[in-house]
C-alpha cells in the first residue's frame, strides 16, 4: 500500500479559531483521502484540551487518532481505521 | 507526500461577510455561538470558549457548516458500522444455527433468551413452538424449578465455566458446558448453555467396553486353558525368541519362564540336550521327535509338533510349538514288544525243547555209560567226556528254554504277598560263596516297603539272574549294591555295579533272547530276557542305566497291588 500523503497542520500558539474547528475543517476538506487511507492529518498544538476535543470528534467520525507529547507541543496524527 | 495546510487568521474578509459583520445584531452571533456549542456538545465534545472563537472567526469560518460537515462523515461513519454489524450479525446468527451443538443463552431468572435449532431439536418437545422467554429448567428438564445439580445454577452463582461431562435426558445423553454471559462492565447478566449430544459415542464406548470385558474375559480363559494342557506349549516370535511357554512346559523342562523368555527356541533345545541348532533349523521341526535332559537330570523322549501362527514365510512367522512327554510312552512300547517277542520265543521254545531235551537224554545216557569201559584209550575217555560234557550243556540251554517258556503260563504262578528285602536276602546269601571267590562285595540297603503281591519264585529268579549279572559284569575286585525303596504305589529295585557298563548302542538289545556279551560258553543270553519276561507280567518295568565304563544301574520297578 502506498504511504499516505501527510496533511501538517501547525497551530502552535493558536487560540482562536479553536484548534478543534480548524481541525474539523481540515477534516472535512480531505474526507474522501482521510476515508481511503490516501491521507493522514498531523495537527501540531500547544492547547492540552486539543488533545481531548480533536480525537473525541475524529474517533466519533470513525478514524482512529494517535496522540503524542513532545517536550513543548501535542501531535495529533487523524488517519483512518485499519 | 508532505503538505502544510493553510491557517492565516489575518486573511482578508469576504466584502459580504464585512458588511454582514458590521451590521448583525449581537443576538444574532450569541445565537450562533450558542447552537455551534450545542451542536458541538451532540457530537460528544466540549463547547468552545468565547476566546476560542471570536465574533468575527465565528461569522467567517462558519462553524455550523463546519459541524454540519462532521456530522455528515460521523453519519456516513455510522451507516457503514451499521451495515458491517448486521453482516456479522447475519454470520453469527447462521453459525449459531448451523453449529452441531445446541446452545442456549438464559438470563439470571433461567429465562431462555435465545436457543438455536439443534438446541430445539434435542431438548424441546415436538410442537413446543417458540420457547424464548420460557423457564429453561421447564423446557429442557421437564421441572417446576432449577436442580441443584444444574450447572448453569453453579455457573451463576460462582461467575464460573463448568463442565459436566455425562447427563441423560429426554433419553440421550450430553455433555453440558455453561460459560458466563457479562454485560460490557463485567457484570454476570445470563449464562451460554452448549450442549453436545454424545449418545452415539456413549453407545460406541459402552460397546467397546463391553467387547473390550469379553475379550479379556476370553483371553484369561484361554490362558487357563493353555496354562491346564497336559502338554507343553512354546510360543515364539517372528525371530523364534520364547515369548511364552505354559505350566506343562516348564514342569516338562525343569525351567522357569523368566529363565527361558527371550532365548531362540533352538537355542533352548540344544542347552537341554536336542539336536542342535542347525539339525532343527534343517528340519524345521513340523514335528519330530527329541531326546533332552531337564533341568533335574532327567531324560526325556518329547514329540514335538509346531504350527505357524499366521500365514507367510514359515520362517518368519509366530510359531506354537507343542510338546508331549512320550518317555512312558515309548517305555510300555519296548516294553510290549519285547513281551510279544518273548511270548512267541516261549511258544516256539516250548516245542523245540521238549523235541530235543530226548535225543539230548539219550546222548548223554549213553556217553556216561560209555566212559565205565575198562579198555577205553586215554584219548577215547577224553572224548567220550567232551560230549557228556556238551549234552549237559545242551540239556541246561533246554532247561533255560524250558523255563523261560513256562514262566509264560499263568496257571503255573502261585502269587501271595511277599516281602521283597526278603527275598533279596535270601538270594544274596546263596550268592554270597560265589561273590566271595570272586573278591567282590555285595552290599544291601533295603528301605521300608510294603509287601508286593507276586510269585515269590519268580522273583527270586529275578533276583538271582540280576544279581548274576552284575556279579559276572564285575568279574572281580568290584562292588555291587541292591537297594529298595518305596515310590508311591510302586516298589524300586535297584542293583548296580561297578563294571564296565554297556555301551549305549547295545543297551536297546539287552533284553532281547539270546543276546549276549559273555564269550561263547559262558551264559545262554536268556537271563535278562527272562527277568523282563516275569517283571512285564507283575505289571512291572525294567530299566537299565549307566555310562558306558561306569558301571550298570538296572532298576526293576513293581506295583504293590498286582491287578
Amino acid at each position: 500500500m502506498p504511504t499516505p500523503e501527510l496533511i501538517e497542520l501547525n497551530i502552535l500558539g493558536q487560540v482562536c479559531p479553536s484548534c478543534l474547528m480548524v481541525a474539523l475543517n481540515e477534516m472535512n476538506t480531505h474526507r474522501e483521502g482521510l476515508r481511503n487511507g490516501k491521507v493522514e492529518i498531523l495537527v501540531r498544538t500547544d492547547h492540552r484540551d486539543a488533545t481531548r476535543t480533536i480525537p473525541d470528534s475524529a474517533r466519533a467520525m470513525g478514524y482512529e487518532v494517535d496522540v503524542r507529547k513532545t517536550a513543548s507541543y501535542y501531535e495529533i496524527r487523524v488517519h483512518c481505521a485499519k | 507526500m508532505r503538505r502544510t495546510a493553510k491557517n492565516n487568521k489575518n486573511a482578508p474578509l469576504v466584502p459580504k461577510a464585512a458588511a454582514a459583520r458590521r451590521g448583525l445584531d449581537k443576538r444574532y452571533i450569541a445565537y450562533v455561538r450558542d447552537k455551534v456549542n450545542q451542536l458541538l456538545q451532540v457530537m460528544g465534545t466540549s463547547a468552545l470558549r468565547p476566546e476560542e472563537l471570536d465574533d468575527g472567526a465565528l461569522l467567517e469560518l462558519d462553524p455550523i457548516g463546519i459541524i454540519a460537515g462532521s456530522f455528515e462523515q460521523i453519519l456516513e461513519h455510522l451507516r457503514e458500522t451499521n451495515r458491517s454489524l448486521s453482516i456479522a450479525r447475519d454470520e453469527l446468527q447462521a453459525i449459531f444455527d448451523a453449529t452441531g451443538v445446541g446452545i442456549s443463552i438464559i438470563d439470571e431468572d433461567f429465562r431462555i433468551l435465545k436457543s438455536n435449532e439443534k438446541l430445539r431439536r434435542l431438548l424441546a418437545a415436538d410442537g413446543a413452538g417458540d420457547i424464548t422467554g420460557r423457564f429453561c429448567y421447564e423446557v429442557y428438564c421437564g421441572k417446576e424449578g432449577p436442580g441443584l445439580d444444574c450447572p448453569a445454577v453453579d455457573t451463576l452463582a460462582t461467575g464460573r465455566s463448568v463442565i459436566v461431562r455425562e447427563v441423560s435426558k429426554k433419553g440421550k445423553h450430553f455433555q453440558i458446558a455453561t460459560t458466563p454471559f457479562k454485560d460490557g462492565e463485567g457484570n454476570i447478566i445470563g449464562v451460554i448453555e452448549v450442549l453436545m449430544d454424545i449418545s452415539d459415542l456413549k453407545t460406541a464406548k459402552d460397546a467397546e467396553r463391553e467387547q473390550r470385558g469379553f475379550y479379556l474375559a476370553e483371553k484369561s480363559k484361554l490362558a487357563a486353558v493353555i496354562e491346564s494342557l497336559s502338554e507343553g506349549l512354546f510360543v515364539t516370535d517372528a525371530s523364534d525368541r520364547i515369548v511364552s511357554f505354559n505350566r506343562a512346559a516348564r514342569k516338562m523342562t525343569g525351567y522357569s519362564e523368566s529363565e527361558v523368555q527371550g532365548l531362540r527356541f533352538q537355542e533352548f533345545i540344544a542347552g537341554l540336550g536336542g539336536p542342535s541348532c542347525a539339525v532343527i533349523e534343517e528340519r524345521d521341526f513340523k514335528s519330530g521327535e527329541l531326546s533332552i535332559t531337564s533341568k533335574d537330570g532327567r531324560h526325556r523322549i518329547i514329540s514335538v509338533s509346531s504350527v505357524l501362527l499366521r500365514d507367510g514365510d514359515a520362517r518368519h512367522g509366530e510359531k506354537v510349538f507343542t510338546f508331549r512327554d512320550i518317555t512312558e510312552e515309548k517305555h510300555l512300547q519296548e516294553s510290549y514288544c519285547r513281551t510279544e517277542k518273548l511270548a512267541a520265543l516261549g511258544q516256539l521254545s516250548a516245542g523245540v525243547a521238549h523235541e530235543l531235551n530226548t535225543p539230548l537224554g539219550s546222548i548223554l545216557g549213553y556217553a556216561r555209560l560209555l566212559t565205565k569201559g575198562k579198555n577205553l584209550s586215554p584219548d577215547q575217555r577224553e572224548r567220550l567226556d567232551i560230549i557228556a560234557e556238551q549234552a549237559k550243556r545242551g540239556s541246561a540251554i533246554i532247561t533255560g528254554l524250558l523255563n523261560f517258556a513256562r514262566r509264560s503260563d499263568p496257571a503255573l504262578r502261585e502269587m501271595a504277598l511277599i516281602d521283597i528285602n526278603d527275598v533279596i536276602g535270601g538270594v544274596v546269601r546263596m550268592l554270597t560263596t560265589e561273590a566271595e571267590k570272586r573278591n567282590i562285595t555285595v552290599l544291601m540297603e533295603f528301605g521300608g516297603i510294603p509287601p508286593l503281591m507276586a510269585d515269590r519264585r519268580q522273583m527270586e529268579q529275578v533276583i538271582i539272574n540280576m544279581l548274576l549279572n552284575a556279579i559276572q559284569s564285575v568279574r572281580k575286585n568290584g562292588q555291587v549294591s541292591v537297594r529298595t525303596s518305596s515310590a508311591g504305589d510302586s516298589v524300586k529295585i535297584m542293583i548296580a555295579d561297578n563294571g564296565p557298563g554297556i555301551p549305549p548302542d547295545i543297551r536297546p538289545r539287552i533284553f532281547d533272547p539270546f543276546f549276549t556279551t559273555k564269550p561263547v560258553g559262558e551264559g545262554t543270553g536268556l537271563g535278562l530276557s527272562i527277568c523282563a519276561g516275569i517283571v512285564s507280567e507283575h505289571n512291572g518295568s525294567i530299566d537299565v542305566d549307566g555310562e558306558s565304563g561306569k558301571g550298570a544301574v538296572f532298576t526293576v520297578t513293581l506295583p504293590v497291588n498286582h491287578s
